[in-house]
C-alpha cells in the first residue's frame, strides 16, 4: 500500500501518513520518501491527522528519513499529531528533533517563512 | 508471508502465456524463452521456484538445471520439469539431482498448481522453523544467565521473547568498586533483523563499558559514546535504540542513570509509586546530543522497576495501551508480593484483551529490603 505524497511547494513535500505506520508498511513509507529525497526535497511535513497506530518500526522509518536529510539541513515536521502519535513522540523524546504544528498549513508556513 | 516468485522457462509462447496467466493469479510470475535467458533473469531476481521446459533453443532445460546446480545460491531453488512425451527417454536416461518434479505435457493445470503450492509451502515451513530457531538463539544471547546477588537487595528480571518481537536486551557488569552497571535497551524494528542488530549492539556496549569504566562511571558519558557509534558505524547505520543505563551502588544505596528515550522506570517506595521525569533523546538519531545523569536514592523498601515497551504497549480490554500510568499502577499493586514481577505480569494480563503478551517483554525489579519493616 502506497502513501499519498504531494508536492506543496518547490521545496516541500507533504506525506499523508494515514491510519497506521507500522512494521507492515514501513518499507512502503521508505520508498515514498526516498523518491522525493532523490529529487532533492529536503523539507517534509508528515500529516498525522488520521493516524491511530505508530509503532517503533514506523517511527524508525521516520528516523531514517531524518537521518538522510539532516546533514543537508533538511527538516521533518509533524502536523496535526493525534493522541497515539503524541504518546510515542513524548516517550522517545523525539519532539526535540521534530517540530510539531497544529496543522499542515501551519507547518508549511513555518517552512516557507 | 510475502508473495512467492515463480520463473517460467518455455519457448512455446502459448504454453508460456497460459502458465503466466494461471500462476499469475497466485504468484509473482516472470518468464524466459530459453535457458540462457533464464540465467540472465535469475541473476536479477532469484525465484522461489522454477518451472522449465526441456527442449528449447540456445540452452535446453537440462543445461539450465545443471548450471543452477553449480551455484549454491540457485542450487536449492525447487525445480519442476515440464516434459513432452518425446523427452521421456531423455528423462529416463539420467535421474537428475535437484529436480523436484517432472510433469508430462499435455499437463493438467490443476495438478501443476497443486504441486507448485505444496513445494512452496514446504519452503515456507523450513524458513519459519529456521527463523524461529535463530530468533530464539539471539533472544537467549541478549540476556544474562544470572543476576547479581547483593546483600540487602533483591534483584530479579523476567523476559519473554516473541518471534515477531523486537530487539529487547538486558545485561549487567560488576565494576571494581562493588557497584553494578545495568543495561536495558530496545533496538527498534521487528523480527530477526532487530534481534541481530540488538545482538551486535550489545557486543559493542559490553566492550565499550569495559574500556570506559576505567575512566568514568557516568552513564551519560557512556550514552554519548553509544550514540556516536550508532551514527558512525556502517553496519549499524539506520539502527535506533532506546536505552537505559543504570549505575547501581549498593553501598551508597543509589542508582545513577541516563535514559535515551527508553520507557521511564518506576520508583516505588512505601509512600507510593513515582515516575522520575528525566529522559533524553533516543540513540542513533542526532549527533552531539547531550545526555544527563540523574541519581535516585533507594531508601529501605524502595524498588526501581524498569521495563521495555512491550509491557506498556500491551492492549487492555478497552483497546487502549496500558501506558505509563497503567504500568505505574501495576507496580504499586505488585509491590510487597513475594514474586513481584510475576504478580505484575499476571495483573497486566488480567487487564489485557489478549491472554498473552503481544510483543517482546522485559522487566527488571531492583528492591532494597526493608529492614525496619
Amino acid at each position: 500500500m502506497g502513501f499519498d505524497a504531494r508536492r506543496a511547494s518547490s521545496e516541500t513535500v507533504v506525506i499523508h501518513v494515514g491510519e497506521a505506520l507500522d512494521f507492515r508498511n514501513a518499507d512502503a513509507f521508505k520508498s515514498t520518501f526516498q523518491e522525493h529525497v532523490e529529487n532533492g526535497i529536503r523539507q517534509f511535513v508528515l500529516d498525522f491527522s488520521d493516524t491511530e497506530v505508530l509503532d517503533s518500526t514506523g517511527l524508525g522509518a521516520i528516523f531514517s528519513l531524518y537521518r538522510e536529510i539532516s546533514s543537508d539541513d533538511g527538516k521533518v515536521a509533524f502536523a496535526d499529531v493525534s493522541e497515539p502519535v503524541q504518546v510515542v513522540v513524548h516517550l522517545t523524546r523525539t519532539y526535540k528533533v521534530f517540530r510539531q504544528f497544529p496543522s499542515v498549513e501551519a507547518a508549511q508556513e513555518a517552512f516557507s517563512g | 508471508m510475502a508473495e512467492h516468485t515463480v520463473l517460467i522457462v518455455e519457448d512455446e509462447s502459448t504454453v508460456r502465456e497460459l502458465l503466466k496467466y494461471r500462476l499469475g493469479k497466485h504468484y509473482d510470475v516472470y518468464a524466459a524463452e530459453n535457458g540462457e535467458e533464464a540465467l540472465d533473469r535469475i541473476e536479477e531476481t532469484i525465484p522461489d521456484l522454477i518451472i522449465s521446459d526441456i527442449m528449447m533453443p540456445k540452452m535446453d532445460g537440462f543445461a539450465l538445471q545443471s548450471a543452477l546446480q553449480t551455484d549454491k545460491n540457485t542450487r536449492v531453488i525447487p525445480f519442476i520439469f515440464l516434459t513432452a512425451r518425446a523427452d521421456e527417454e531423455a528423462r529416463q536416461q539420467g535421474q537428475r539431482k535437484g529436480v523436484d518434479d517432472y510433469i508430462t505435457k499435455p499437463f493438467d493445470m490443476e495438478a501443476l498448481l497443486s504441486r507448485v503450492e505444496r513445494l512452496l509451502e514446504r519452503i515456507d515451513m523450513f524458513q519459519t522453523q529456521l527463523n524461529a530457531e535463530i530468533g530464539q538463539d539471539f533472544s537467549n544471547r541478549l540476556l544474562p544467565d544470572q543476576v547479581p546477588t547483593v546483600e540487602d537487595y533483591k534483584f530479579r528480571f523476567h523476559s519473554e521473547a516473541r518471534q515477531q518481537g523486537g530487539g529487547d536486551l538486558f545485561d549487567w557488569t560488576e565494576t571494581d568498586n562493588d557497584t553494578y552497571f545495568l543495561t536495558i535497551g530496545d533496538v527498534m524494528g521487528k523480527g530477526l533483523r532487530a534481534k541481530f542488530y540488538a545482538f551486535s549492539f550489545l557486543s559493542y556496549v559490553r566492550s565499550t563499558l569495559h574500556t570506559l569504566l576505567k575512566e568514568s562511571t557516568s552513564p551519560a558519558a557512556l550514552m554519548a559514546r553509544l550514540n556516536d557509534m550508532l551514527l558512525n558505524d556502517e553496519v549499524l547505520e539506520d539502527t535506533f535504540a532506546t536505552f537505559l543505563l543504570m549505575h547501581w551502588s549498593p553501598n551508597t544505596h543509589t542508582v545513577t542513570y541516563a535514559n535515551a528515550g527508553h520507557c521511564r522506570p518506576v520508583l516505588m517506595t512505601p509512600d507510593g509509586p513515582e515516575v522520575p521525569e528525566h529522559s533524553d533523546l533516543i540513540l542513533g538519531l542526532e549527533e552531539d546530543v547531550a545526555f544527563s545523569d540523574v541519581t535516585l536514592d533507594l531508601d529501605p523498601g524502595a524498588a526501581l522497576v524498569a521495563y521495555t515497551d512491550g509491557l506498556m504497549e500491551q492492549r487492555t480490554q478497552d483497546g487502549d495501551m496500558l501506558g505509563e500510568d497503567g504500568v505505574r499502577d501495576l507496580v504499586a499493586e505488585a509491590y510487597g508480593s513475594d514474586d513481584s514481577i510475576r504478580a505484575l505480569l499476571d495483573s497486566a494480563l488480567i487487564r489485557s484483551a489478549s491472554d498473552q503478551f503481544e510483543d517482546d517483554l522485559l522487566v527488571t525489579w531492583l528492591q532494597r529490603e526493608n529492614r525496619n519493616g
